[in-house]
């Protein structure tokens, strides 16, 4: 039950920086995702929290406790690994007792805590059984468990739903939701999977090349994304990017024209800025037979999905953005059509920086 | 990331100390060996001041003067010569015969082949005292009329019953590095039409290259450092018979066999600083499992 | 013989035919040398003379008679069975010790430290008996001796091979002890390397000490290895001689006291002065009867069936 503050965390491996002056407060009692892609840097981020790594520069805070130099036995953490690291050699209950154990815990008062931690996560009939006679899903939970038995300020998850079959997936991470705020403890979870972070998250921090690019709640990161990344990282299928050039009060795609939207008015004068890339998200448009006032292109594909369907539109010879549409409408390819775009949900970026406008001057 | 790095670092050096503390006879061993190589006297009794700093003993060495006085000599490059023909020859057997086999046992599955497999591993483990005494009789018993031929005979001998004891270990260690090759490279050989023969030479030698070069290292070292088969079988002297024979000679200048056994020594010290990562993890090479 | 069976025929010969030879001169055709000389009066190598003249049991019943009455081979056998338990003990346990010490240092000191351990098994046999030589010289020439001398613990320098028992023991458990323990450190590393580092992190976390995460984490995963170091090295210990060799040839240690029986069996074939092929060929078929028994121990404890897989791709 601690605030975790970041200040200007940089860590190097070498020559390479994982991190790069990472600054980043996570409120107690939140749920914090960080996200993004394979080698960005989360994993490492994660470690620096539990101080398994060293921070080459910056402090780290649990509440007003600096605890950049303190390992992490004195942190109190929680930790589960995306293997879950369940010990071979030890029974389900050792696994979980093995905390308390090195706590010099009573025996009595171990029994009853794990115990009681087994039955929070289903997992009182497992207690007496080996980790490989176990299944993927019940080996997570022991997992787990293991982290909570000693009643961590913090619980930090790397990736540990990302050896789960697809299903199993989606059941635990409400499951593990629920868990969070039940106990209300500060959570850090480590993910590349947008879905997860959106689901699952208080805030997300999408993070790149050791850098974090926006913090937010998953309706900030996934309607108003600073940059062009994290709308195209978010979201299935993510964000669509067209190159647009200003003129006079209208955004002109190859040959068509859309009048600039009203939020990005005033902006747009006063950055005096002729080249952009427009962004919208595929269900904040729709597809409208023949050419009329929008998007003006082809059908290039287009792919049932049951409920509704996802239509290819090609907008110039090389563009092409992806549109929900209505299950039941026929298209055929080729076809001409116009792609008519929610206008309060464009997202305008620079071109050069690939940065959002409103943000621009940050 | 194998520990945490926040972990207090004076454990670590309380750990690194008591290393050292263990290592000292070792470090002080050997290091005043080197340094009395290069001294007028022997400074073995840790008394620094004996120790005046000469290359007499290395000169000595090389022009063969084995006494401060009187004539005795000995062709020290002639028995290093000698030390290095064992050494290779018994390097090339080994190297040639374990990638020959080592193929075989990995790779084609035959009958017997489980037993030759138990076989090679109870002759490692087997009492090698018990055979030298009947590989001497065989020895004694194809020994050459002819005596211009003995010598020759002895070498060619020693080699070969010395390599025959780095066999077992050498076969499962080269078996080892044929294992980690997927079979895909070998299937499409195969499929092209190659003969096992040509696959092993044009497609699996080529690949455990690494292997090669790290069963030849351990037999060199194996063939340099032996002392037992060398002064049974061989009638010339090699640096292991010098060095044995010289400590019992009343004669001899104690800080030139310093010397003598510095040089001898020269060849580990070379592997230990070219070839650290196949010495450490060689020998575990036959025991993954 | 159909094509394929006899292709692989061809190819079997070829890979297997030199292993086979090797085999079969200098292993097995030795080994029937070896039991044969057992049966005959073979002395000073006279094969000429002693080649055929067999004496059935008679060797056999002299070493037993020996082991009885003659307290120089009885001090040979002593030697042998305190040489290799203490050594063994020192082999397994130094080895492990060095295995986790080196495990939690940064990785730069610790393979220094395992190269430097890997110094005794590397060297040439003579250079290194001649490193301990001085080093246990009996006089103040002698390292320890003059070290022990300077802190003033002894006053007069201390023949320490030439005391019985314990002083030659000492010297030849030591020196072997130094070679031994690398083949532990060596084996039990590449096992240490193997238990996955999250294992490690995770009781890291949980607030284990280096020490509680060996005791309950590595040393329970590496028993297969725990096993198959003491089992080889019990035999390898029952069977070296080379390392002792020197050391008694030039008398740093007593002879009596320093002898195993793998070397008595050496030096009664091979030795100075009167040899006797067939007493030691009896010997070493003793040694080698014990050698196999555990031979075959060792591979049903630690089911090296298990390495032995099929090929999975061969046809």
């Amino acid at each position: 039950m601690v605030k975790i503050i970041l200040k200007e965390i940089t860590k190097k491996f070498g020559d390479f920086t994982a991190l790069d002056n990472i600054n980043l407060e996570i409120d107690d009692r939140e749920f914090m995702a960080l996200l993004g892609p394979s080698g960005s840097g989360k994993s490492t981020l994660l470690y620096t929290i539990a101080g398994i790594y060293k921070p080459t520069s910056g402090r780290i805070y649990f509440d007003d406790r600096d605890v950049t130099e303190i390992p992490p036995k004195d942190r109190n953490v929680g930790l589960v690994f995306q293997n879950w690291a369940l010990y071979p050699h030890m029974k389900v209950f050792d696994n979980i007792a093995f905390p308390l154990e090195l706590r010099k815990v009573p025996k009595q008062e171990i029994e009853k805590k794990v115990r009681e931690v087994a039955k929070m996560l289903h997992i009182e009939n497992l207690l007496d059984r080996y980790p490989w006679q176990l299944s993927g899903g019940q080996q997570q939970r022991v997992a787990i468990a293991r982290a909570l038995v000693k009643e961590p300020d913090v619980l930090l998850l790397d990736e540990p739903l990302s050896n789960l079959d697809a299903l199993l997936r989606i059941e635990v991470r409400a499951e593990l939701k629920r868990l969070q705020k039940e106990l209300g403890i500060t959570a850090v979870y480590v993910t590349h999977d947008q879905a997860e972070a959106l689901a699952m998250a208080d805030r997300i921090a999408v993070i790149r090349e050791g850098k974090i690019l926006q913090v937010g709640t998953p309706d900030d990161v996934y309607y108003k994304p600073k940059y062009k990344f994290v709308g195209g990282f978010l979201g299935n299928p993510p964000m669509n990017f067209v190159e647009a050039e200003v003129e006079n009060g209208y955004l002109r795609v190859y040959e068509s024209r859309i009048p600039v939207p009203a939020q990005y008015k005033g902006l747009i004068e006063k950055l005096d800025i002729k080249e952009v890339l427009l962004g919208f998200r595929p269900h904040d448009a729709e597809v409208v037979k023949g050419i009329s006032e929008g998007l003006v292109g082809e059908v290039y594909s287009f792919e049932p999905l049951g409920r509704e369907q996802i239509v290819t539109v090609s907008v110039n010879s090389g563009a092409f953005v992806k549109v929900f549409a209505p299950e039941g409408e026929h298209f055929t390819f080729g076809e001409k059509v116009t792609v008519k775009i929610r206008e309060d949900r464009i997202v305008l970026f620079d071109k050069k920086t690939e940065k959002a406008l409103e943000f621009l001057g940050e | 990331m194998k520990d945490v790095e926040t972990r207090p670092s004076r454990y670590e050096w309380v750990i690194i100390l008591a290393i050292l503390l263990a290592s000292l006879p070792l470090i002080l061993g050997f290091s005043l060996l080197v340094l009395s190589s290069f001294s007028k006297e022997m400074v073995t009794n840790l008394d620094l001041s004996s120790f005046r700093f000469t290359l007499e003993n290395w000169i000595n060495v090389f022009q063969g003067k084995l006494a401060t006085t009187g004539g005795i000599r000995t062709n020290i490059l002639k028995v290093t010569f000698n030390t290095l023909i064992v050494a290779l020859g018994v390097a090339g057997v080994v190297t040639f015969i374990s990638a020959l086999a080592g193929y075989s046992l990995s790779r084609i599955d035959f009958r017997g082949r489980k037993h030759m497999m138990v076989l090679l591993l109870i002759l490692h483990a087997f009492p090698g005292v018990a055979l030298i005494v009947g590989v001497y009789l065989l020895y004694r018993l194809t020994f050459p009329q002819s005596p211009d031929i003995i010598r020759l005979y002895s070498f060619f001998y020693v080699i070969l019953a010395r390599a025959a004891l780095e066999i077992p270990m050498s076969v499962w260690l080269m078996k080892g590095f044929f294992d980690t090759i997927p079979w895909e490279f070998e299937w499409s050989g195969i499929i092209d039409g190659a003969s096992r023969i040509k696959v092993w030479w044009k497609i699996m030698l080529p690949l455990i290259k690494p292997g090669i070069l790290a069963v030849a290292l351990f037999a060199f070292l194996a063939g340099w450092q032996d002392i037992i088969y060398v002064r049974t079988f061989l009638i010339d002297q090699t640096l292991a018979t010098f060095i044995e024979a010289n400590i019992e000679a009343e004669y001899s200048h104690m800080p030139l066999i310093a010397a003598a056994g510095t040089l001898y020594l020269l060849p580990t010290i070379i592997f230990f600083l070219t070839a650290q990562q196949i010495l450490l993890q060689g020998y575990s090479g036959g025991i993954k499992g | 013989m159909n094509k394929i069976n006899r292709e692989k025929f061809t190819a079997l010969s070829f890979f297997l035919s030199p292993m086979i030879l090797m085999v079969v001169l200098f292993y097995l055709v030795p080994l029937v040398m070896t039991v044969y000389i057992s049966f005959t009066r073979m002395r000073n190598w006279n094969v000429e003379k002693y080649l055929t003249e067999f004496v059935g049991f008679y060797n056999y019943q002299r070493l037993f008679y020996m082991f009885q009455h003659d307290p120089t081979f009885k001090a040979v056998i002593l030697t042998t069975v305190v040489f290799v338990g203490i050594t063994l003990i020192i082999n397994v346990f130094g080895g492990l010790a060095l295995a986790l010490a080196t495990f939690f240092i940064s990785e730069k000191p610790a393979s220094s430290f395992r190269l430097l351990w890997l110094l005794p098994r590397m060297s040439p046999i003579a250079v290194y008996s001649l490193v301990w030589y001085y080093f246990f010289h009996g006089s103040e020439i002698g390292t320890l001796n003059s070290i022990l001398m300077k802190l003033g613990v002894i006053s007069q320098p201390i023949p320490w091979g030439q005391t019985v028992p314990w002083g030659a023991w000492s010297i030849i458990i030591f020196v072997n002890g130094l070679v031994g323990v690398s083949f532990g450190m060596i084996v039990f590393t590449s096992a240490l390397n193997q238990i996955p580092k999250e294992l490690i992190i995770a009781a890291r976390v949980d607030g284990a000490s280096a020490w509680e995460i060996s005791r309950k984490i590595l040393i329970p995963l590496t028993k297969w290895h725990f096993l198959y170091v003491l089992t080889w090295q019990f035999l390898s210990l029952l069977t070296t001689y080379p390392h002792i060799f020197l050391l008694v040839q030039w008398d740093l240690v007593n002879k009596d006291y320093g002898t195993t029986l793998a070397l008595y069996v050496f030096n009664t074939a091979f030795g100075r002065g009167e040899q006797d092929q067939g007493l030691a060929a009896a010997a070493a078929v003793i040694l080698s009867i014990i050698g196999i028994i555990g031979g075959f121990i060792t591979l049903k404890v630690l089911q090296f069936e298990k390495m032995m897989k099929r090929p999975r791709g061969d046809f």
